[in-house]
Parts: structure tokens; sequence; C-alpha cells
């Protein structure tokens, strides 16, 4: 490409992005936490699924599905967060071996070598049988990840901004607030929706 | 508040700002460990001999009961019944191979101790960090009972009691009780109590960690309490006989060893004993009624006790024997506790290499085969089964393999010849293959023979109670 091209390229992608930004709001693109999963602290694993079935079929009628629920204290503020990786990590088997699998990379031992360690013993059990147990004994408290100073997000905020919070922070969803209340989630999936919709409408490939 | 505690304090404090990343606090640890009373209570002292170039340097610092040999500089500090032993120290014009690289030796290699605090511990060999050959410093670094911190450059660490650093540069760490570290280089890692970390970056990885709740029989540290357990009853019920050694100024030989071998004053000596030829027997070592053969080595603090040991012995600093038969060419490493009972005899057959800060301990009879690599906690046959590797077939090892609470990544081979190659070097340093007859492969054992010793005291009253004036000591 000539330097002309591709500076011809770059403006077109830099007024694109600012037109992007300027035509989507964040309270466009968010979930409403009203039809959004939740459920309130105390609540089993498997009543946080129900919750998250529900959200799913009364609400969310795209492709994307819901992914999260949010844990509410009595007040109703939202406390933390589950997502399918904590539900995951929850069910995985828990004792004084298997801990001492987790920190032996500090030790310079390669990630193939502590794969292999965790292949071995998972194979040895059978992590996954007790799954009805485990679904109505572990608490929504005892895996849920309480959300960091990034990944709150105000309201009128640019979208540009939120863009940023969510690569800086590899976040997968940020919680919209408006005046201290949450009001909405920001999916990853629902901006990078918008951002490619955009681009397919403009026809970035035929420049 | 006298100079003495201020300087603790500085100590602490500088340790604590270097260890913050890792929420550490070391004064609930130490304060009370190092008896500040007894700071005058004991002299220092320092070897001379013609084969090491002497340097000393103290400056404000507390220095009881401690012992200096070679070339070393103490600014800022307390030792309380330390060794330092620089008797290993590069020399100018020697050449230090790392990797593809020579690299010459410009100066007399010195330690260099800082702002650093040290209740018996040991402190040996020569900076392997390539990037500080001729200084091997030791700074914002404090280490409790029976430590060993040897040919490794240190700053801002915390060393629990038994725990070991072999051969590796460490930053900002904590090494926790009874862990044995020798890692090439190590930064911000808090290593649990009861690790044994082997590595050689790119050819092997060697881990074993103790079951805790098992290894607090034997060594306990706790914030506010001193080091307890088996390790600490065992050393404490044999030190009255250490002080009496301390006490006489001069010691007549009462044992008759061979003119090749040679035996410390300040080792405690009990009946009966039997020494060979080219034997080194380092001080605060302690003999009662054992057999040392040709070229068997008892390094510092080590107990040796109703044991046999046929020859060519490396038995590493710290290590205790006890109700043992050992065979030719065994190595015991570094603060190994291996104890049998009287007619429940412990036997380990020639060549076999004992894993530093191993445990064996039984109350029945046990044999180690011909060639074994022994590690971790040993009480009868089974764990044996467990801890324990022909080095045959360690040695073919190519990939990785796990055994028990062991985890082993790399080549055995490497692993196999990295231990032989460096038994063979304590062996040769030590003087094992010194042969009379044309005085060639002297070392320690026969240069060791040609030494005196100087005491030097502290202040006993005042405001710098305890604390040594400073002294330079030149040739």
């Amino acid at each position: 490409m000539c330097k002309a091209a591709a500076l011809h390229r770059y403006l077109y992608i830099t007024f694109n992005r600012s037109f992007i930004v300027n035509k989507f709001l964040i309270k466009d693109l968010m979930v409403p936490i009203s039809e959004y999963a939740t459920v309130p602290v105390g609540a089993t694993l498997f009543e946080a699924y129900l919750a998250l079935e529900k959200a799913q079929e009364e609400y969310d009628h795209d492709k994307y599905r819901h992914r999260a629920i949010l844990i509410l204290d009595k007040n109703n503020q939202v406390i933390g967060k589950v997502g399918q990786l904590d539900v995951l990590r929850a069910l995985e088997p828990k004792n004084e071996k298997f801990d001492r699998f987790e920190d032996i990379s500090k030790f310079n031992f390669s990630s193939q070598f502590i794969m292999r360690l965790h292949e071995q013993y998972l194979m040895q059990g059978e992590p996954l049988s007790d799954i009805c147990k485990k679904g109505a004994q572990i608490k929504v408290e005892d895996l849920m990840r309480a959300p960091t100073e990034g990944e709150y997000v105000e309201e009128d905020t640019s979208l540009n901004t939120a863009i940023h919070q969510l690569v800086r922070g590899s976040h997968m969803a940020l919680l919209v607030t408006r005046d201290n209340d949450i009001v909405g989630i920001l999916r990853l999936t629902d901006v990078f929706a918008a951002i490619f919709h955009t681009m397919k409408e403009c026809g970035i490939d035929d420049q | 508040m006298n100079a003495l505690e201020k300087l603790f304090i500085r100590i602490v404090q500088r340790v604590n700002i270097n260890l913050r990343e890792l929420e550490f606090d070391a004064k609930p640890y130490v304060w009370d460990l190092i008896p500040k009373n007894q700071m005058t209570k004991f002299y220092a002292f320092y070897g001379i001999a013609p084969d090491h170039p002497l340097s000393l340097q103290f400056k404000h610092s507390g220095l009881a009961g401690s012992y200096f040999l070679g070339q070393c500089r103490v600014s800022n500090s307390l030792l309380y019944k330390c060794d330092v032993r620089g008797d290993e120290l590069k020399k100018k014009g020697d050449k230090f191979q790392f990797k593809d690289f020579k690299i010459p030796i410009f100066r007399d290699e010195e330690i260099v101790i800082e702002d650093s605090a040290f209740i018996k511990t040991l402190i040996h060999n020569f900076s392997h960090d390539p990037e500080t050959l001729e200084k091997f410093f030791i700074k914002d670094t404090i280490s409790t009972h029976y430590a060993n911190i040897h040919g490794s450059p240190s700053s801002g660490c915390f060393l629990g009691p038994f725990s070991t650093v072999d051969l590796t540069t460490m930053w900002d760490c904590i090494i926790g009780t009874f862990s044995y570290v020798q890692a090439g280089e190590i930064s911000h890692l808090n290593i649990e109590p009861g690790t044994v970390w082997v590595q050689s970056p790119g050819a092997f990885n060697f881990l074993y960690r103790y079951p805790i709740e098992k290894l607090k029989d034997y060594i306990y540290f706790s914030a506010g309490i001193k080091p307890q357990g088996i390790f600490m009853d065992f050393v404490e019920s044999r030190k009255e006989d250490f002080q009496k050694v301390f006490d006489v100024v001069n010691l007549e030989p009462h044992l008759n060893v061979p003119e090749s071998a040679s035996l410390d004053r300040y080792a405690v000596i009990k009946p009966k004993m039997d020494i060979g030829e080219n034997v080194l027997v380092s001080q605060r070592a302690y003999l009662e009624n054992a057999s040392l053969g040709k070229g068997a080595n008892v390094q510092e603090n080590c107990f040796i006790i109703s044991s046999r040991l046929e020859g060519y012995n490396v038995t590493a600093h710290g290590a205790k024997i006890i109700e043992a038969n050992v065979g030719k060419n065994v190595f015991v490493g570094f603060n190994s506790f291996l104890r049998g009972q009287p007619g429940n005899r412990l036997s380990i057959s020639k060549e076999s290499i004992i894993m530093p800060h191993t445990i064996i301990d039984i109350a029945e009879p046990l044999t180690i085969p011909s060639g074994h690599i022994v590690w971790g906690l040993v009480t009868n046959q089974d764990d044996l089964e467990v801890n324990s590797i022909s080095i045959a077939d360690l040695s073919k090892i190519k990939t990785r393999f796990t055994k028990g609470n062991m985890f082993f990544e790399g080549s055995g081979k490497r692993f196999v010849s990295a231990f032989q190659d460096r038994i063979h070097h304590i062996l040769k340093a030590n003087g094992a293959f010194f042969n009379s007859s044309d005085n060639s492969d002297q070392g320690h054992a026969q240069k060791n023979q040609n030494m005196s010793f100087n005491t030097i005291q502290p202040y006993p009253r005042g405001e710098h109670e305890g604390l040594f004036p400073t002294i330079m000591i030149q040739p």
C-alpha cells in the first residue's frame, strides 16, 4: 500500500471509530438490570442457574446468550458476579493435593507439566459425579467475584471510554451506573456486535 | 534503648521494607530470638591461616560467638554464634565459568554483610552470581537458627530455621522453615516451610514438599515463639558440650589423628572415635562414638553419633547421622536428619545420595540399597519406596516424572551428574584425595591444620554494650 493510501485508510478508520462511538450510546447497548439474571445472597448454585435460564427465556431473544448472574444484597445492591468460569472452577475437585498443583508454577515448571499433573489427577477421580449435590450445596457468595473499580461505567460515559475499560481490564462486561445505582450491564459481546455492524454498514471491505 | 537495640530495629525495618510486597513483618518472629543480654557474653574469633587471604573489617556490629575466616566486611549487623567461612572465596586471577563466558576475577572476593541479623547461621562458599563475582553480598537479610547461606548473595530476605539457600542469588524472598532452595536466582518468592527445590533452568527441576503436619514434629516456627521440635531438642541437649569447647582458650588435642586429617579445635569430640586419613571435621561439628573412614568429611553443625562412615563421605552442613552405617561415597545433604535406633540401625549402601533436607527417622531396621537417591520424609520401608529411586533409573528420565510429593521435570541424567560432579568437587576441596607421597590434591583437611585463632570482645557496658568497636584486621 502506498503512503497516500495508508493515510487515507487511517483517516477513514479514525473517522469511523468516532462515528461508532457517536452513533451508539451506552444506554442503547446495555442490558437493563431488570432483564438480567440476579439472585440474592444465600442462593445456591442451582438457583442461580435457574435465574439465568429464566432471564434467557423472558428477555434475551438475540443470539448472544446471558453468561453471568449478578448477586444482590438485602438492599438489592449488586455485590458480586458469577460467570461461567467461576461455576466450572467451583465444580473442580478441591483438596490439599489439588491446591498444591495450583501454585507449582511459581517453581518454574512448564505449563505442559502442570497440565499433565491436572490430567493425571482428574483421571483418578470422577470430579463431576456429584454435580447434583454440589449444585444444591454451593452458595453463590462462595464463588462470586466482587466487581473491581474498573468494572463500573457511568451511563453517560462515552462508548469510547467503555471500550477502553473493557480492553484494559479484559472484562466480559461492565456494570452501568446512574447516580451510584446499577442500571444495566454493558456486555462485551454487544459492543463487539455494534462495532462490526457499523463496519459492515459502511462497507469497509470495499475500500 | 541502647545502640544494639536501635540497630536491631533498623535491621528489622529494612527487611520489612524489602518484604512489604509479601506482607511480611519480621519483628514478631525475631525480636526475642536474639538474646540481647547475651551479646556481651560471648567473644567473637577469627582464624589466621597461611593459605587464605586475611582481611576483616567490623563496624557498628554485634558479633557474639561468631567466627570469621578469610576476607569479610561486616557493618551495621548482628551476628549471634554464626560461622562466616571465607575459605572458598575466589582469588584474583581465577576464571569463573558461566555458560559460554569465562570471566576473569580481578581482585580477591570478599563477603560483605550489611544491615543484617543472623542467628546460628553458616555463611560459606563463594558468590555464584556472574554479576557480582568479587563481592559475595548479604544485605537487609535476617536468618534464624541453623540456616545456611551457601554461595548465595542475598538482598532483603528472611530465612526460617534450618533453611538453606544454596548457589542462588535471592532478592526479597522468604525462605520457610527447613526449606532448601538451589535455583540460580529467585526474587519476590515466599517459599513455604518444608520445600526442597533444586532447579537448573533448561536442564532439570526437582520439587518436594513435606507434609506440613508431620514436619511440625521435627521443626515448627511461628511468630512469637522460638523454633521448636525434635531438631531443636536434639541440638539444644548437646549445647553444653559446645560451651565447654568454647570456654577453654587452649585445648589440648586428646585424640590421635592421621597427619593428613584435620579435626577442628572447635568441634566436640567424645569417645570413642576412630579417624581415618584425609578426614575433615569442621568446627561446631559433634562426634560421638563414631568411625570416619578415609576421606570422609563432617562439616559445620553436623552430628555423627554411634555411626560408621566407610570413607569418601560428604556430610554437608548441618546434617545429623545417628545409629547408622554409611557406605563409601555416600552423600548426605544439608540439614538432613538420619536417625536409626540402637538395635534398629539405618544402613545406607555405597554411592547413594541423600538429598538435602531429608528426614529418615526409623523405629525398625532400614537399608537403602546402593546407588539410590532418597528425598523427603522416610520412616519405614513403605516411605522409602515412595521417596527414592535408583540413580540408574533416574538417569533414564528425559521429560518428567512424579512420585508421592515429588515432582521432576527435565533430564534425570543431568540432575544426577550435577550432584555427582558437586560431590566430587566437595571431596576434592576438602582434601579427601590428598596424596601424602607427593603432597598433591591438598584441601581443607590439610590446609586447616596450619591455623590459629584470635578472639575479639564487645563493649561490656554502656551505650554500645554488646557491640564491637570498629576493628580492621589486615595481614
